[in-house]
């Protein structure tokens, strides 16, 4: 490929991400006539570029929805996002929450080193709360983003967590997404050595895998969703949620006569001053309004004044009666 | 057959006309109701894709891709949310995707007066994106104007291979008149570029060289490309060279104005020389420069604090005066007012 060699460091765990990639895709026979592949910013970023496809290389933070659209236009087109974690959940984080929501039928291949190495070594949206960066010199303030916690919140979501050292799992999860209909995220543990191993304390890339596989351990089956440290594929076929059933409270209706009477004169002394209830009257029956959170100060319900009444009122005011019948009926006017 | 339809409804008719298949937007006034108008376009059209996005900026991505992809494709905002596109106009310029961004103005900055109609975003689509580009952007002044120029847009933007914006303002978007399209006869321009899916092509917004290579620190290779796009983006506007100029046997004044303002002025005309530039960006140089010469005074009434005056003053070298209608105000007489206060200064 005449833009080699590429611009990784040696050790990076991106050159991995892309082989690993684009052996499924030989395997499946996705190839420059069928497939498109885009990324966003950041050393990861630079994925797409490498690969023998047609390739969209966007602003910051833009990958998704780009492959989205593209998939929408072409839907014949096999469309894949190559990108980072920095680039796809912090800058990306909006397109992320909606472009997963939307559901379109691409694959994503995050990779997660937990931290902006292409800048230098900045704090990321997925670095370990106490980690030291240069932004965090005296340790990450903040915990960071869960992305398999929220992408696995809302049905259909398929999330696979894998690392660029368990080979085999990252190959099934690569595939699994590729084939899965629907959006599909690979979020990829990986390493950054120069910019962030070796202040964490690494002398060796391999030396992070074998963090890695210290960290992490792999879970056989299908989840509905994943643990910290867990590894596998968490995913769920399109379930709408059920509707909450509107409990309609019955009340036994009280015989007009059995109330207690109210005149005119008498109502005007609950008016909610000096301690007393407010109450109002409406179509001959009589409201105890003490409890709507309506009342704004003495003798005032927004537009309507206490202690008369309101039958007139209400006809011509913008809202219905029934915000009148949720109150409790104490009396009828006489 | 006549039918009464507004700016709005004329540029999403003109788009269609010209092609487009593709739409993504995000909901502000005053251009709602073109988004509105894709939505119900795509329930009756399958083929052709909307898409309310999350924000602008997703909005304006999507654009691009859209076009990267194939499609005609174009977006429709205002002020604000133009801000939140930038991004994606210097990328569409790098990447080189045809494709249309509608701007309706409105008072601003920031969320401005909602909805008054300004013409202030000169400056910010002129150069807004980081770095040089040359944007082409045209601003009609009528309804039936506003389908012809979204179809001249969309041929701009193929022969261009960038995005061209087309202007309006909340006065234009709303103002309804009688036009009969089918009578209105414009050609449109077909894809030359083969779209996404068809070779091993890397389309970057960093600087490359011609086989996509990414190249970050070569001044040579940036230069000859920045040159390219400087003269294909000059060379399509040449073929555009749009304005309007009603000339007046007796004036010794022009008045400038363009869009909306140029309608309010129009009785003018009585008293004055009137030009009105469509083609707004890149400047009409030569033109303005033809048509100012005879003129001492020269005088530009706009929706903003000179944006396009100074514009005016550079392209022709010399002065001119200014009536700059702030807060979406557009009186006739006010304008009037302010000429002769204009020229009485001018005499003293």
């Amino acid at each position: 490929m005449r833009r080699f060699p590429h611009t990784w460091c040696p050790g990076c765990g991106i050159g991995s991400v892309l082989k690993n990639v684009a052996m499924v895709l030989r395997e499946l026979g996705w190839n420059y006539q069928n497939t498109v592949a885009v990324s966003g910013i950041g050393c990861s970023g630079r994925m797409s570029g490498y690969m023998n496809l047609d390739a969209l290389h966007t602003p910051h933070g833009r990958a998704l929805i780009a492959a989205e659209t593209i998939k929408t236009v072409r839907p014949d087109l096999n469309v894949i996002a190559l990108s980072g974690d920095g680039d796809l959940a912090s800058i990306g984080g909006n397109h992320l929450l909606h472009t997963s929501r939307r559901n379109p039928n691409i694959a994503v291949f995050c990779n997660d080193n937990e931290i902006y190495g292409l800048t230098g070594g900045q704090a990321g949206p997925t670095t370990p709360k106490g980690t030291k960066t240069l932004t965090s010199p005296g340790g990450e303030p903040y915990l960071p983003l869960r992305i398999g916690r929220i992408l696995t919140q809302q049905a259909p979501y398929f999330y696979a967590r894998t690392t660029v050292y368990h080979l085999n799992h990252f190959k099934d999860c690569i595939r699994e997404a590729l084939l899965w209909k629907g959006f599909s995220f690979v979020d990829i543990i990986s390493d950054c050595i120069e910019l962030n191993g070796r202040r964490l304390g690494f002398k060796t890339a391999h030396q992070m895998f074998k963090w890695f596989d210290e960290r992490f351990h792999i879970v056989e089956g299908v989840r509905d969703h994943l643990e910290e440290d867990e590894l596998g594929i968490a995913k769920a076929e399109g379930e709408e949620l059920p509707k909450p059933k509107e409990e309609v409270e019955v009340k036994a209706e009280v015989p007009t006569e059995a109330l207690r009477p109210f005149s005119l004169e008498e109502l005007k002394n609950f008016d909610g001053t000096e301690g007393r209830p407010i109450y109002i009257a409406y179509k001959g029956k009589v409201y105890d309004l003490s409890t709507s959170p309506l009342y704004q100060g003495e003798k005032r319900m927004r537009c309507h004044i206490a202690g008369k009444d309101l039958t007139k009122d209400i006809e011509i005011a913008p809202h219905g009666e029934d915000l009148v019948f949720k109150f409790p009926v104490v009396g009828r006017l006489v | 057959m006549k039918q009464l339809i507004s700016g709005n409804e004329a540029i999403f008719k003109g788009a269609i006309r010209a092609g487009a298949s593709y739409f993504a937007g995000y909901p502000i006034s005053p251009t709602s109701e073109i988004l509105q108008q894709a939505a119900l376009y795509a329930e009756e059209n399958p083929e052709f894709r909307f898409l309310q996005a999350e924000d602008e900026i997703a909005a304006a991505i999507a654009t691009v891709s859209a076009s990267l992809a194939g499609a005609k494709a174009f977006v429709a905002t205002s002020g604000p949310g133009f801000t939140l596109m930038q991004e994606a106009l210097g990328w569409g310029h790098v990447v080189e995707a045809p494709c249309v961004f509608v701007n309706s103005m409105r008072v601003g900055p920031s969320t401005g007066m909602p909805t008054q109609p300004a013409q202030s975003d000169l400056l910010q689509i002129k150069g807004g994106s980081a770095g040089d580009y040359y944007p082409i952007a045209f601003y009609p002044n009528s309804a039936e104007e506003c389908f012809r120029l979204t179809v001249t847009a969309f041929n701009a933007a193929e022969e261009s291979f960038s995005p061209v914006i087309l202007l309006s303002d909340a006065f234009l978007s709303h103002l309804y008149e009688m036009v009969d399209l089918e009578s209105i006869e414009m050609e449109a321009l077909t894809r030359t570029k083969k779209p996404l899916g068809t070779g091993q092509r890397l389309f970057t917004g960093t600087a490359h060289d011609k086989i996509g290579n990414v190249k970050t620190s070569d001044p040579g290779i940036y230069r000859e490309w920045l040159g390219e796009l400087k003269e294909r983006h000059l060379r399509v506007a040449e073929k555009y060279p749009l304005f309007e100029y009603v000339p007046h046997e007796k004036a010794e004044t022009l008045l400038i104005a363009f869009g909306i303002t140029s309608r309010i002025i129009s009785p003018l005309k009585e008293n004055f020389s009137l030009f009105r530039p469509i083609r707004i960006y890149p400047i009409l140089e030569r033109e303005l420069k033809e048509v100012t010469q005879p003129y001492p005074h020269v005088i530009v009434i706009e929706g903003s604090d000179g944006q396009y005056a100074s514009s005016v003053e550079w392209a022709i070298g010399r002065k001119v005066e200014r009536v700059p209608c702030l807060g979406g105000g557009f009186k006739l007489q006010w304008i009037q007012h302010q000429i002769e206060e204009q020229l009485k200064r001018r005499k003293t």
